[in-house]
């Protein structure tokens, strides 16, 4: 069930780090129902230099997160078949994604829920872009920083940021 | 300004809690509750030549900070040219913020060519490319004439609402609509904030009122607010409203004495502090005679007094008083202010704004309004002019301001009658002058009506000779 991120991970590493995508760039996987915010999510990720994945619903998004370990989820709450918090705590669950940051960006003003969830940041929409990039680029600082200094077995659960 | 609560719409909802944008006009403001709140989509809605452009233009050059640019764009109605030369002559215009910071954008060609759908493919363009923080549309009622079918329209509209409130922007609709196209047309559903300006022709200017259809989440002031379009852009008086008793509020149970030697003993030994008493009578009766005496009462005993008055101009007014024993230039020296404006300018709203803020900023213990039938003429709607005047009446009785009225019982008018009675109902005490006699004109005072007082009904004779008028 555990497996090593497909791309560039490397076999001595057995709890999957994130890997960058082929043209090297950074993973970020979305899971977004609005077709405007999966648009300007897509371009906004884009154009600061991540690649963007999307996921429908919150199951296909746990698959997907395990197929390629990406840096970062970004989801919103409101999602099909797994909430944005269920995700976020299945995502803190599993070994394999430990090193995956999860963004609750989400309609709800719902901070306090996303924490308790484990989410390593929290932001409401609607979207402001330098926000989001900001944001997005904060908590792969911390988890490069957290993977250089862990690589592997870290002890506590991870990925609360102050 | 008007320093009341206003009424909350939206029960306990913490509406400050959002950040606000603000309009450049700090009175429009204080009507919206704050400003718009931020990330919400308004519409402006009012005929041609209301103020929707400028009040546009208004905000977006206050909100022009450097940040993030602000997007005007045009549609169809007035050519871009147009638009930018006539802002230009306003103070708020700052030709450094135009080009990057406020982009004018004319979409005319690109709308008329693919349609009202191709709207929003072109925002999100926009969007991404500028990452504007406002976008103000004018005309978006324009686009309607555009649309093959009010389906084709609903989409757009949704697909509008989708695009703009997924990203951190605020935006402003305007447009000609009537209060029919309220109920007919998608965008007033979508709304957050729906505002109107509308222009009443008068004989002699235009009134112009700001109204605050509806604000979500927002404590906005209900009711048509007065504004004016000055080079400043929009000036707005913001109605005022009857004032929330103060919990600490009591009457003071105190007497001020008129200075009409002979009244105050009819009255118990004055009228109450806080009091408003309205003096009718016919021409000639010595209503003013009697109004600015009880004025120089006040000054005498170092009480800001406030003279309002609509006829006679300042030089007549100052021998009237130098009539009464202090020079006016005493009388102003020791607290006495005089505020004049001719009947002929008067708007209703601008007048008891200012008085108002008058009595707040001089600390005013005594005003005098000499004579309040001038307002009537000024007023294109008695009801408004009532609420304005009780609200007044309200305001000055909560700052314990001892106030006299003064009204011509025999103006031509006939309504006057109507607001005789309104405004007596409204005072706490009325006094009646009246002319007596063929040979010898004798003047007659009789007190109509005392609140909270008892009083002397007989009809007194009312002598006015040089230093002023006695009871006989």
């Amino acid at each position: 069930m555990h497996r090593v991120a497909p791309e560039a991970g490397s076999a001595s590493n057995p709890a999957s780090s994130p890997a960058p995508s082929p043209n090297g760039r950074a993973i970020i996987l979305v899971v977004e129902r609005d077709p405007h915010v999966r648009a300007l999510q897509e371009y906004f990720l884009d154009e600061a230099g991540f690649a963007v994945e999307f996921a429908p619903d919150g199951v296909a998004a746990l698959e997907m997160a395990r197929a390629v370990a990406p840096y970062i989820i970004i989801t919103e709450i409101l999602v099909p078949k797994l909430d944005g918090l269920a995700l976020c705590r299945a995502v803190k669950k599993d070994p394999a994604l430990r090193g995956t940051a999860v963004l609750v960006f989400s309609i709800l003003a719902a901070e306090s829920r996303a924490r308790e969830a484990g989410a390593d940041a929290f932001l409401m929409k609607p979207l402001a872009d330098r926000r989001l990039v900001d944001t997005v680029r904060t908590l792969l600082e911390t988890c490069s920083r957290a993977s250089t200094q862990l690589p592997t077995g870290r002890s506590s659960a991870g990925g609360s940021q102050p | 300004m008007i320093r009341d609560e206003p009424a909350l719409h939206a029960e306990g909802t913490p509406f400050d809690l959002f950040p606000r944008v603000r309009t450049g006009n700090p009175q429009a403001d204080d009507v919206l509750g704050g400003g718009f709140p931020s990330n919400s989509i308004n519409i402006v809605m009012g005929q041609p030549g209301t103020g929707k452009t400028i009040f546009a233009e208004q905000l977006l050059f206050e909100n022009a900070h450097g940040d993030r640019p602000l997007l005007f764009v045009t549609t169809l109605s007035e050519p871009l040219t147009t638009v930018v030369s006539y802002v230009q002559r306003f103070d708020f215009f700052d030709e450094r913020k135009l080009g990057t910071e406020i982009q004018y954008h004319d979409l005319g060609l690109l709308l008329a060519s693919d349609g009202p759908g191709a709207l929003v493919p072109w925002l999100t363009e926009m969007i991404k490319t500028s990452r504007p923080k406002l976008i103000v549309i004018d005309s978006f009622r324009a686009i309607h004439d555009l649309a093959t079918s009010i389906q084709e329209m609903r989409r757009m509209v949704s697909d509008l609402a989708g695009l703009l409130s997924a990203y951190d922007v605020t935006t402003f609709l305007l447009g000609e609509y009537t209060s029919d196209d309220v109920q007919r047309f998608p965008e007033f559903a979508i709304g957050d904030g729906i505002i109107e300006l509308a222009r009443n022709p008068l004989s002699t200017r235009d009134e112009r009122f700001f109204r605050v259809l509806k604000v979500r989440g927002s404590a906005y002031r209900e009711g048509q607010h007065a504004f004016r379009i000055t080079d400043a852009g929009l000036e707005l008086y913001p109605r005022l409203v009857s004032p929330r008793i103060p919990e600490d509020y009591e009457p003071r149970l105190e007497r001020v004495p008129t200075g009409v030697a002979g009244l105050d003993a009819m009255l118990e030994g004055g009228l109450w502090r806080g009091s408003t008493t309205l003096v009718v009578g016919p021409t000639g009766s010595g209503k003013t005679t009697l109004a600015l005496q009880f004025a120089l009462e006040g000054v005498r005993r170092g009480e800001p007094t406030l003279y309002v008055n609509f006829q006679e101009n300042p030089a007549q007014l100052r021998r009237a008083i130098a009539s009464l024993g202090m020079s006016a230039e005493e009388a102003i020296a020791r607290g006495l202010s005089l505020h004049y404006e001719s009947p002929v300018e008067l708007q209703i709203d601008s007048i008891i704004v200012g008085i108002f803020d008058r009595i707040q900023t001089e600390d005013i213990r005594r005003v005098v309004v000499d004579a309040i039938g001038d307002l009537v003429m000024a007023a294109s709607d008695a009801q408004r002019l009532h609420d304005y005047l009780y609200a007044l009446v309200q305001h000055l009785a909560v700052h314990h301001v001892t106030t006299v009225l003064t009204f011509e019982s025999t103006q031509s008018m006939m309504s006057t009658i109507d607001f005789e009675h309104r405004f007596s109902y409204m005072s706490d005490n009325v006094l009646l002058l009246g002319l007596r006699g063929e040979e010898r004109t004798r003047r007659t005072l009789r007190i109509v009506k005392t609140r909270n007082s008892g009083n002397d009904p007989d009809v007194r004779e009312l002598e006015v000779r040089a230093g002023g008028a006695r009871i006989v």
